[in-house]
């Protein structure tokens, strides 16, 4: 699996950071949801086992039940009366359905039976003797195919749910592993090459306020020399009309 | 003459009857069964049966051992036995033999017959028939496309001919529902075998017609409960009650307008002898009657031992017989699945 150090290749530009936010809103909202997804499935997963566990219990007692009223014809009505039903056999008389569910968005298989009306030949199987453990004996496997039918039902929903949620899982996983950090390691890169264009420009503005500044500088040292020069031919001058003795006159001191 | 068979009878059926009294003794008693009701596993039972008459059936059976394999092994002992006194028996006894195995045989028929009907294949068929009421031309029926054809063909050879004649007339052989015509069938057999015995005379023919009534008149009762609330309406109801025996005709007058199980105990009550089954089930409860009966049919059975010089014995050793492969199933049955807590229900301890 790829690392957290990855990052996807694009040009640094803002425009593309906006996409790449945009891209890690959607990538969480949707990280938030699966979550949920797999946590709906996982409660289900578990009430079907349960329901499983039951299920399983009880066609154990069933099946045993439907053995011995089996035994219990045989012992009235002769041993041969399983070739006697299965030979007067022509269809089914309990069928068995399937249809979709939508459990939490995942369609589960679901099973259930009915009976077809109106087939009632065989209730005069026995007629001189066992006929009523037979009866008691069809009811019982009756009841052993209806559970049956149940049972199957779960364990299809039980694997089907299990796909379910596993796909749903990776999923999560993927985002929260892989997707999100690449997207989020692009947003800081694409931040940081922001950055740095920025401080460049700063740095370069800065350097060109110093240059601009020491060529004013230079400006104003050249003028005041050109101005003192003036001001000693000017004070030269006057020096050489009043003698050393001769008394000037300060200028006023103006505060 | 009633009271003097000593003096003829062993000429054609003393050895029969020796070897009949034989493979009696060889039946499990109450402490095989109690041996065996206390076993663990499959295999427990076998190394117990292993002392019985049927060692050498079961001997040869590999270790994981499956309940259908006893059955299947005590049924073919029973067969062996049979059929070993089958060819040694002289007329009347082996008519009277052959009398024996007709209901087999009447279900062995239907059972083909629903088979073809389904498109079923005939060799399958023939492995699920019961071994003791096969019989030679058995293989053809499959062939029949429909009754009418099936009548024509096959059956005017079998020795079930004439209950086909006698009950149905070929219209209704098609449409008849097959458990509708298997009990006219048997109706038909049972009114046959009671004539039959009747025409032997002396103590067979007083102990069989004893037996074969009860037997009449225990289906009587079952057909009735069994069909209460099906679309079996009292008229065909009644058709299916045979007339001989101790409900024939008032009983089965009652029982034929019989909407329920207590309406059927109440009709009953008459009948000390049958008065006596339904007073050891509790009111509302209809399971356990199958037991009962078995168990009345077994006390009766049994008693025929007592006196000798009767084909009656013959019979009673063949119905004993099924009864203990029928122990013996539930005994294993309820082993394998472990539940020896019912095991009880179902034994019917014969000595």
């Amino acid at each position: 699996m790829s690392g957290s150090g990855q990052r996807l290749n694009v040009v640094p530009t803002i425009t593309t950071m906006g996409v790449v936010k945009a891209r890690l809103v959607g990538a969480t909202k949707g990280h938030q949801l699966l979550k949920k997804k797999s946590d709906a499935l996982t409660m289900q997963f578990r009430q079907i086992l349960k329901k499983i566990v039951q299920a399983k219990e009880e066609m154990g007692e069933i099946m045993k039940a439907s053995a011995f009223a089996l035994t219990e014809a045989k012992y009235t009505a002769g041993d041969n009366i399983k070739y006697i039903v299965f030979e007067n056999v022509d269809t089914a008389i309990i069928k068995v359905r399937a249809r979709q569910e939508n459990v939490a968005g995942v369609k589960l298989p679901k099973f259930e039976h009915f009976s077809e009306a109106g087939e009632t030949k065989n209730d005069l199987t026995g007629l001189a003797r066992g006929g009523q453990q037979i009866q008691l004996c069809k009811s019982a496997f009756v009841k052993a195919v209806e559970i049956l039918v149940e049972l199957a039902s779960l364990q299809t929903s039980f694997l089907t749910l299990d796909e379910a949620i596993k796909t749903t899982n990776r999923r999560v996983n993927a985002l929260e592993n892989v997707v999100k950090p690449r997207l989020e390691n692009t947003i800081q890169y694409i931040k940081g090459e922001l950055d740095e264009l920025e401080r460049e420009e700063f740095f370069r503005l800065k350097k060109v306020q110093a240059y601009k500044k020491k060529e004013v500088e230079k400006q104003i040292a050249k003028n005041k020399l050109l101005l003192e020069e003036e001001s000693r031919k000017d004070a030269g001058h006057k020096v050489d009309q009043d003698g050393i003795i001769g008394e000037q006159e300060d200028e006023d001191i103006l505060f | 003459m009633y009271g003097f068979e000593a003096l003829n009878f062993n000429v054609d059926g003393g050895y029969l009857e020796a070897i009949v009294r034989g493979y009696k003794a060889g039946l499990l008693t109450t402490a095989d069964y109690n041996n065996l009701c206390q076993c663990e596993h499959l295999d427990d039972i076998k190394m117990h049966l292993g002392a019985s008459d049927y060692a050498p059936y079961l001997a040869n059976e590999p270790s994981p051992l499956h309940t259908s394999a006893i059955v299947e092994k005590c049924t073919q002992k029973l067969v062996d036995d049979y059929n070993h006194m089958l060819t040694q028996a002289t007329e009347p006894l082996s008519t009277f033999l052959e009398y024996i195995t007709y209901g087999h045989m009447i279900d062995n028929v239907v059972l083909i017959v629903t088979g073809s009907l389904h498109e079923r294949d005939v060799h399958e068929l023939l492995e699920k028939c019961h071994p003791l009421g096969m019989f030679d031309s058995i293989a053809t029926l499959a062939v029949a496309q429909n009754m009418r054809e099936l009548y024509r063909l096959v059956l005017v050879d079998t020795p079930l001919a004439p209950y086909f004649s006698e009950c149905i007339t070929s219209e209704d052989l098609d449409e008849m529902n097959i458990e509708v015509m298997r009990n006219t069938l048997y109706k038909a057999y049972l009114e046959d075998f009671y004539r039959f015995c009747k025409k032997l005379g002396g103590a067979t023919s007083t102990i069989m017609c004893d037996l074969l009534a009860f037997e009449a008149d225990r289906r009587a009762i079952n057909i009735t409960i069994n069909s209460i609330g099906t679309e079996l309406t009292r008229d065909d109801r009644k058709k299916l009650y045979s007339n001989f025996g101790i409900l024939y005709p008032y009983g089965h007058d009652e029982l034929s307008v019989c909407e329920d199980f207590d309406q059927v105990r109440g009709a009953m009550e008459k009948y000390p002898a049958y008065q006596g089954i339904f007073a050891k089930l509790s009111f509302g409860e209809s399971q356990m009657l199958d037991k009962a009966f078995y168990e009345e049919e077994v006390k009766r059975l049994t008693l025929t031992f007592e006196q000798q010089f009767h084909y009656a014995v013959f019979f009673a050793y063949m119905r004993l017989g099924e009864q203990e492969v029928r122990n013996l199933m539930w005994i294993s049955e309820c082993v394998a699945q472990q539940q020896k807590s019912r095991i009880h229900d179902g034994v019917v301890m014969i000595f």
